[in-house]
């Protein structure tokens, strides 16, 4: 108490500015219209402003959710994409169970660019029904590379960019298919080989996936004819494809599952290779 | 002593009646870009004496600022801006304090501080008591070019009333 009597004391002269300060603005604010109305006014405008601050802060926290959400919605509409390409064929249905390939999103988790052999990790597994051998695709648009080992909850796959990797893929609309493979060390372009030379070509043509394999389905855009030339003596050209994705920064990636793979592939394995 | 209390009281109630009857009916516009209200009654409150302790400075300041806004109609407006000024009396009688200090019995006047320093404090305290004045009235900085228009005009017609009162009065305490 005495302490208190003594701060009064002291700051007295200050505190009185205070209260009298506040009792005139009281005064101003509830009997002058000008002024009530302009602090009304600019009260609200302030409070709108913190509400809608306070919602942007919300929302950022929300967007994780919101991103997995996205991943979602995007498979299904490429697995949308997909079907259409397939429904354009006109070869009936054999069944019902018409979705073939099923995509499952995933997170990257890691990642190398400038090795050889490139790799990244995705954070699905095993549990999520990832296996070897699967096709990884890109949230935009592109192929990312092939399941290669899976544990419990991560997969591991060799991305485009390693030297081991080969995959079926033929230019839209044209003739013939060839292999894609990773020879120079640009990561933003690859080779396509062994497409015969008496399919024609030309610079800007699109290249997708063949669909002859059990990774990919048919249609994937995975880049552009930038140059190509036929080697002396060859049979075949020698095509440089732009990739359309940019593996070098990649976030989000959908796993294929093809449900048939398995019997496809039994079926393949019966005769042996001769 | 008392006398002097008595006598203060008093003088503050006399400006304020000129300021309500005399100067409340005067206020000229500038084509358009400002009007120059006559604002006298601070003065009430910068010549009282100046050792005058600040809750007494603050209290009278709120009471003349409260009967100057019952009579224009724009209740709190004079009384915050007056009581700021009250306030901030003291900070600018330290700003210009002379080199030996005041005296217990300092008043300001012309006779007793000088008319450069009488100028400068009355100039400096109703420059910001104006400038409060009006942004307290529009109540926004939306219009900070009218405000000192307003200011700058009201200022220069306000000191002129005061110096030249002052120098016909000439109080004595």
């Amino acid at each position: 108490m005495y302490n208190i009597l003594q701060l009064v004391l002291k700051y007295g002269a200050h505190l009185l500015f205070l209260v009298l300060e506040i009792l005139c603005f009281y005064l101003i604010i509830n009997y002058n219209r000008t002024q009530k109305e302009i602090y009304l006014n600019s009260s609200n405008v302030y409070s709108a402003k913190l509400s809608s601050q306070t919602n942007r802060l919300n929302q950022y926290l929300r967007l994780h959710d919101i991103n997995d959400s996205l991943m979602y919605e995007n498979a299904s509409l490429i697995e949308n994409i997909i079907q259409i390409e397939y429904s354009n064929l006109n070869v009936p249905e054999a069944d019902s169970l018409y979705e073939r390939y099923n995509l499952i999103p995933s997170t990257v988790c890691n990642s190398t660019i400038h090795l050889r052999n490139n790799h990244i990790t995705l954070c699905k597994g095993r549990r999520e029904g990832v296996l070897p051998g699967m096709g990884v695709i890109s949230s935009s648009n592109g192929i990312v590379g092939i399941v290669r080992n899976v544990s419990e909850n991560f997969a591991h796959v060799m991305t485009l960019l390693n030297s081991q990797t080969v995959i079926s893929c033929a230019v839209k609309s044209r003739f013939g298919h060839g292999a894609l493979v990773w020879k120079v060390e640009d990561p933003l372009r690859m080779t396509l080989e062994s497409v015969p030379k008496h399919s024609k070509i030309a610079i800007g043509d699109t290249v997708i996936t063949s669909g002859y394999s059990t990774m990919f389905p048919k249609g994937i855009v995975v880049g552009k004819i930038e140059k190509f030339s036929i080697p002396l003596g060859s049979n075949n050209y020698n095509i440089t494809v732009k990739l359309i994705n940019d593996l070098t920064a990649i976030d989000y990636a959908y796993v294929v599952q093809n449900r048939f793979a398995v019997e496809q592939l039994s079926l393949e394995n019966e005769v042996p290779n001769e | 002593m008392n006398n002097i209390i008595i006598k203060n009281i008093l003088r503050s109630l006399l400006i304020v009646m000129v300021q309500i009857m005399i100067f409340k009916q005067i206020s000229f516009s500038l084509s358009d870009l400002a009007y120059a209200h006559f604002l006298i009654y601070p003065m009430a409150i910068l010549i009282l004496p100046i050792k005058t302790p600040r809750g007494i400075l603050l209290m009278a300041g709120f009471t003349i600022g409260l009967i100057i806004d019952v009579f224009y109609d724009s209740l709190g407006v004079h009384a915050a801006a007056l009581v700021f000024t009250s306030y901030i009396r003291n900070l600018i009688l330290a700003f210009l304090e002379p080199y030996e200090g005041y005296n217990t019995d300092d008043i300001p006047t012309f006779k007793k501080m000088g008319s450069g320093w009488m100028i400068s404090y009355l100039s400096i305290a109703l420059f910001i008591h104006c400038f409060l004045y009006f942004s307290i009235e529009s109540f926004s900085y939306v219009y900070f070019f009218e405000i000192f228009l307003n200011t700058i005009a009201t200022f220069f017609v306000s000191i002129l009333v005061m110096l030249i009162s002052l120098l016909i009065f000439r109080p004595k305490y």
